[in-house]
């Protein structure tokens, strides 16, 4: 039984409150707020639904015909849920805490039209069902995307947008030609078919391997490995909201996500390996997170810092990708929804000290634990988590990352390990120590740089919410990651489909 | 074709006479300074059009050409000159030509190009006329008027003159494809076509003339492209 | 090659229905445009009221040929042989022609309403309407007469409708196009006669069984391409063009360079089809230019500061694009399916530029319509007060882009798929060049719409349903991205 409708609905619903958003006036905040927050619930059941499928062992396909040997496939696989679901969860945190941070200010009909159609080219990366569907989403998604990077409209703004198109087209040219590439050597390839692309090993493998430098190098842009990673710390500029969802789910992730794709279901894991791309990509990686890391160290800012650490954290899922063995991909899988749910809240903290305090830089932070407990709360645990303490979630990727190292001998891989997380205490731990162990404003000493009482409790309650649900949920994810539907179990689900299938 | 070959054969004398009576014509209407004589001259050139076709026996084409070329192409030009309506102004006696002399070079050199396409054309299609072209002497009138015109237009910034131009390579063109392709029905149909189109691209192009010169005064139409900023 | 023009087919006799709706689609523009001068419409509805017709012939057109496949119609008119046919090519260049026929129209009244035209404005429907029938009779047309007359009249009434604005600066680039555009037919015109004194044919499917290759047939081809390649302002004949679009009115210009130009292409393909079966050089040169033309036309509209001379010169970036495919659809040794898919990238990729290029005129046109300013510059700021006008600006900037998911970037994959194939990598960068230098002038321009700090113009509104149909052309051209297969199957359905 294939439930069609069930992938294209779940598409649909974010477009559609695109739309309904872009018709609606723009002082229509009620009329909006509700489109906005009913799309999202509305999104989360289907993908719940999408998940209980996908559990029972179907696989809802969408699809038509393009032109001649080019279809338009939709197709709920379990990495696409797991995907999915991150992003239509981060979706609803998200733009509650949007309404509660633009409250007031211009331009607001555009931010959320195109914030909606920002995750609904998510949505269709994670459900796209061959590489081709999965460009069209990706070319979207850097469309959508740029009003958001801009919407301040400063010249700063303006600038980071034409950074940030700067790679992010020239990445998706470079993507499209490698796609291309692989069209016309090898025909309509589907994510979901087994066969992968050995037959084609013997007669064409320098095409094989530049077809793979080409979908990779267009998909690193976007998940800001080094040296492609310049667009991602200008792009700061945008309001605290995108700056959580370009780091935490939706471009960053849609470019590692991506090569995902590329190496499991495109390439196929063995054949990936038999070409040595693995191993270059390890090193790149292992670049990027120690790169990523030390710049994040020099930073004086508390957003750039957290820019710069997402750099090295996404790295973490290619590195785990290039591990060959059950045990990195589940580390990698996991660390894509752990590192969702504490980058997310980070930047929610962030925004929150941003807004309440006018705190921007780090060591305007003194203090702020007493006068912002629960904001400083969900920070120390996404730091923690970042830095990979047992419990938290970042502890589990780590551990697994560890593991599947050891599995494929790459022992070196453990060194880069423990010098990243090394790197993130200390990176974080000072911070955490001026929240909470310095005086600052909050004991009477000094005045925060620009402090507004926005709500009843420590800031104001559509600010508030989003990020202790996320924080909890981070910690959730740690606690509770042998119940089932938990993010290592799903994940756990789609290394082994992949290994055992 | 034959029988178009032999035809001109009686009609020798006469032909080589109206051939170099067009050529004239038409080499005056191009380059002559004076626009009110140069247009005469155009409608001398389309009687003696009229009379060609009649010889060449197309006589559907001799009134066509009598209507379109004489009667409602020529008028065109004096009411772009101004000589049509009593009241308007009659400014445009002469061009004045003041070119670089390497644009000057450029063109003739564009315009020799295009003499050297249209004759290998001809030759390769009318193999004989390259052993004795003075037996064909409407068809070496027509390449000689459409290589000269093609000139003229390439060389002349003035837009009544460049209309001038374009109406003598029309001329030519026709002269050339009835030469090509004899005065078959197919062939008349296109030079009555062409006809039509080039009085009313002419007509087109002479109440802009007259909208420019009422806009824009005298000036306006030496220059090609580049109207004055403060005009707009 | 030629077979996909479909001049071969067409056995079965048209029914009496299927001529009715060929004289309405060919005849009703025209006689409704002289009616609109009469009575000019201020309003859309009437528009829309007499557009039904006109579109309904279309589909008819379109059910006949589903259900009959090609028809062909001939007349024999004093010994001059008139022939017509409808294949799948020419029905859908037809509708394509009437959608933004009609789309042009709907916008008119509500454009001339709000831009006080003065006296002249009632010409333009008679010449609206020449131009649709004209463009009509092109598609379906099959001897070399009719395409000639009908591509004269449509050059006159194009170049009478863009000088309707009567500025000085319309007259001379409008006179400047006139004398252009006639020298051109006359370069075709001789062409033809070298065609004519060779082989004494006028069908196009005569000539093509008895054309051989030689000097003749490249003469004429050279004399018939340069004349048609000015007239469609192919790189480096297009210097006419932007200086012609400058001041034109705007359902002008969006008819203008959506159909108008596509029409000598269309005509100097068939030909060359016929003329140069597998030749070598001819498409090649054509190719290399186009690749010029990507570049060079992609830099004029990085470097103006005006909105229509970037809209206006993006088409020769674009028709450049076109220029390209050349040698996959021409050349000699090209795979069959290589040929197939740059026959459809062609096909879709000229229709969704038409779409696009219509809905971006328009959409220009109301900024400026809106702002009063004409400028780069004097948008700045509009993302907030007509995010609408703009939004449509965006969405057929996708197109032409080449981004997904639209007919662009279904067309450009479908011509670098065909490369790929042919392995002509020369190309393929040309492509991948233009898509980054459109991306680079579109941006520039959305990057003066988002700035926060732009003085607050005056504002004038647009009448009801501007930017409806500019919005309705340019999601037709996602539409047709995402839809391409139902398209492409009427192509392939030219006879085999």
């Amino acid at each position: 039984m294939n439930a069609a409708w069930l992938p294209l609905t779940t598409l649909l619903t974010s477009l559609l409150a695109a739309v309904v958003i872009f018709t609606l006036p723009e002082n229509a905040r009620r009329l909006r707020t509700s489109a906005n927050l009913l799309a999202a619930v509305g999104k989360i059941i289907l993908v719940g639904l999408m998940a209980v499928r996908v559990s029972a062992g179907h696989e809802d396909t969408f699809s038509f015909q393009i032109v001649g040997n080019v279809d338009f496939v939709l197709r709920a696989d379990a990495l696409g849920v797991m995907f999915a679901g991150l992003s239509s969860l981060l979706w609803l945190c998200t733009t509650v805490y949007a309404i509660g941070y633009l409250e007031g200010s211009a331009n607001r009909k555009r931010f959320f039209g195109f914030f909606s159609l920002c995750v609904a080219s998510t949505l269709g990366i994670a459900l796209a069902g061959n590489l081709f569907t999965f460009l069209i989403f990706y070319e979207m998604l850097t469309l959508s995307t740029y009003p958001l990077v801009v919407h301040a409209g400063t010249q700063k703004a303006l600038d980071a947008g034409r950074i940030y198109l700067r790679y992010t087209l020239s990445a998706g040219v470079v993507l499209l030609l490698g796609a291309v590439l692989l069209y016309a050597l090898t025909g309509e390839h589907s994510f979901s078919s087994e066969a992968g692309l050995g037959n084609y090993l013997a007669d064409h493998r320098g095409l094989l391997l530049l077809i793979f430098a080409l979908l990779v190098g267009g998909l690193a842009v976007k998940a800001a490995m080094v040296p492609l990673h310049g667009w991602l710390p200008r792009a700061m500029v945008a309001p605290a909201p995108v700056s959580a969802l370009l780091h935490a789910v939706a471009v960053v992730k849609a470019g590692a996500f991506g090569i995902l794709r590329v190496i499991y279901d495109l390439y196929g894991i063995e054949l990936s390996v038999e070409l040595g791309v693995t191993t270059a990509l390890a090193v790149m990686a292992s670049i990027t997170i120690i790169y990523g890391s030390l710049r994040a160290l020099a930073q004086q800012e508390l957003k750039p810092r957290l820019a710069f650490s997402t750099i090295s954290q996404v790295s973490y899922v290619v590195l785990g990708v290039s591990l060959f063995g059950p045990f990195g991909t589940i580390g990698a899988l996991a660390h894509l929804l752990h590192q969702g749910l504490m980058k997310v809240t980070l930047f929610f903290c962030a925004g929150n000290y941003a807004e309440e305090l006018g705190v921007h830089r780090i060591d305007e932070m003194d203090g702020a634990g007493r006068r912002m407990p629960l904001t400083s709360l969900a920070f120390t645990i996404g730091a923690l988590g970042m830095i990979g303490l047992p419990p938290l979630a970042g502890f589990i990727t780590k551990w697994y990352l560890g593991v599947g190292a050891v599995q494929a001998q790459m022992y070196w891989v453990v060194a880069v390990l423990v010098a990243s997380s090394s790197l993130n205490a200390m990176y974080f731990l000072p911070i955490l120590h001026r929240l909470w162990f310095r005086t600052g404003p909050a004991h009477g000493q000094g005045q925060w740089p620009k402090e507004q009482r926005l709500g009843r409790l420590e800031t104001h309650g559509w600010l508030l919410w989003p990020m202790v649900f996320t924080a909890l949920a981070s910690l959730g994810a740690g606690l509770l990651a042998g119940l089932p539907f938990s993010p290592l179990d799903w994940a756990s689900r789609v290394a082994y489909g992949e290994y055992l299938p | 074709m034959i029988a178009f070959f032999e035809a001109i054969a009686a009609f020798d004398v006469i032909e080589v006479l109206l051939a170099l009576g067009l050529t004239g014509s038409a080499l005056v209407c191009l380059f002559d300074r004076h626009l009110v004589r140069a247009c005469y001259f155009f409608v001398f050139f389309a009687a003696a059009m009229t009379l060609a076709w009649w010889l060449l026996g197309a006589p559907w084409l001799a009134a066509a050409e009598l209507g379109l070329g004489l009667g409602l192409t020529g008028p065109c030009f004096f009411y772009a000159l101004g000589h049509v309506l009593p009241s308007a102004s009659s400014s445009l006696e002469r061009d004045t030509f003041s070119e670089p002399g390497s644009r000057v070079a450029m063109r003739v050199l564009l315009a020799l190009a295009w003499f050297g396409m249209v004759g290998a054309a001809i030759r390769t299609v009318i193999a004989d006329m390259a052993y004795s072209p003075l037996e064909h002497p409407l068809l070496l009138a027509g390449v000689v008027i459409a290589a000269s015109a093609l000139g003229a237009f390439a060389l002349h910034r003035h837009l009544l003159r460049r209309l001038l131009a374009f109406n003598l390579l029309g001329s030519g063109v026709f002269m050339l494809l009835a030469g090509v392709a004899g005065t078959s029905a197919a062939a008349q149909a296109f030079i009555s076509v062409g006809l039509v189109v080039a009085w009313l691209g002419t007509m087109l192009g002479a109440l802009l003339i007259r909208r420019l010169l009422h806009l824009e005064g005298v000036e306006a139409l030496g220059r090609d492209g580049n109207p004055k900023e403060s005009a707009i | 090659m030629i077979w996909r023009f479909g001049l071969f087919d067409g056995t079965f006799e048209p029914l009496a229905s299927t001529h009715w709706a060929l004289v309405a689609a060919l005849g009703l523009p025209l006689l409704l445009g002289m009616l609109a001068a009469r009575l000019p419409p201020r309003q859309a509805w009437p528009v829309l009221l007499a557009s039904v017709p006109v579109l309904a012939s279309g589909l008819m057109l379109l059910s006949a040929y589903d259900q009959a496949g090609p028809l062909r119609w001939q007349w024999d008119i004093a010994g001059i042989q008139l022939s017509l046919r409808l294949n799948g090519l020419s029905v859908l260049m037809l509708l394509m022609t009437q959608v933004i026929g009609v789309a042009a129209a709907l916008y008119t009244p509500g454009y001339l309403r709000l831009s006080e035209p003065g006296p002249l404005s009632r010409w333009l429907w008679p010449l609206m309407g020449v131009v649709l029938s004209t463009l009509s009779l092109i598609w379906l047309a099959t001897d070399l007469l009719t395409l000639y007359a009908a591509l004269e009249l449509m050059g006159l009434a194009a170049v009478g409708m863009l000088m309707l604005s009567a500025k000085a600066s319309a007259l001379v680039a409008g006179m400047r196009y006139l004398l252009l555009a006639l020298v051109g037919s006359l370069t075709y015109l001789l062409g033809v006669a070298l065609i004519l004194g060779h082989w004494g044919r006028l069908d196009l499917p005569g000539l093509a069984e008895v054309v051989e290759p030689g000097p003749v047939a490249w003469f004429a081809a050279a004399l018939i391409g340069a004349g048609l390649a000015l007239k469609a302002a192919l790189f480096p004949l297009h210097a006419w063009l932007t200086p012609v679009h400058e001041s034109a009115w705007t359902p002008v210009s969006a008819l203008h360079a959506a159909l108008v130009v596509k029409a000598s292409l269309f005509i100097l393909l068939q030909l060359w089809s016929i003329l140069l079966p597998d030749a070598f050089y001819a498409p090649r040169v054509i190719a290399w230019l186009g690749m010029l033309a990507i570049v060079w036309g992609g830099l004029l509209a990085w470097r103006t500061d005006s909105l229509k001379t970037l809209v206006a010169s993006s088409t020769v970036a674009q028709l450049g694009y076109l220029m390209v495919v050349f040698p996959l659809l021409l050349g000699p040794d090209v795979a069959p399916l290589s040929r197939a898919l740059a026959w459809d990238g062609f096909w879709l990729q000229l229709i969704g530029h038409a779409f696009a290029k219509a809905a971006m005129f328009m959409a220009a046109g109301n900024l400026m319509l809106a702002t009063g300013e004409s400028t780069l510059k004097g948008v700045a700021g509009t993302s907030r007060r007509m995010p609408l006008s703009l939004l449509v600006l965006g969405v057929a900037a996708v197109t032409l882009m080449g981004l997904p998911p639209s007919a662009g970037f279904t067309a450009k994959w479908l011509l670098l798929d065909a490369m790929v194939r042919s392995q002509q990598w020369w190309a393929i960068a040309a492509l991948l060049i233009g898509s980054l230098l459109t991306a680079a002038y579109v941006f520039r321009l959305f990057r003066y719409s988002f700035y926060e700090s732009a003085p607050h113009h005056h504002y004038q509104p647009l009448a009801p349903g501007m930017d409806l149909i500019a919005l309705t052309l340019a999601l037709a051209a996602f539409a047709l991205g995402l839809l391409a297969h139902f398209p492409l199957t009427l192509l392939h359905g030219g006879g085999a």
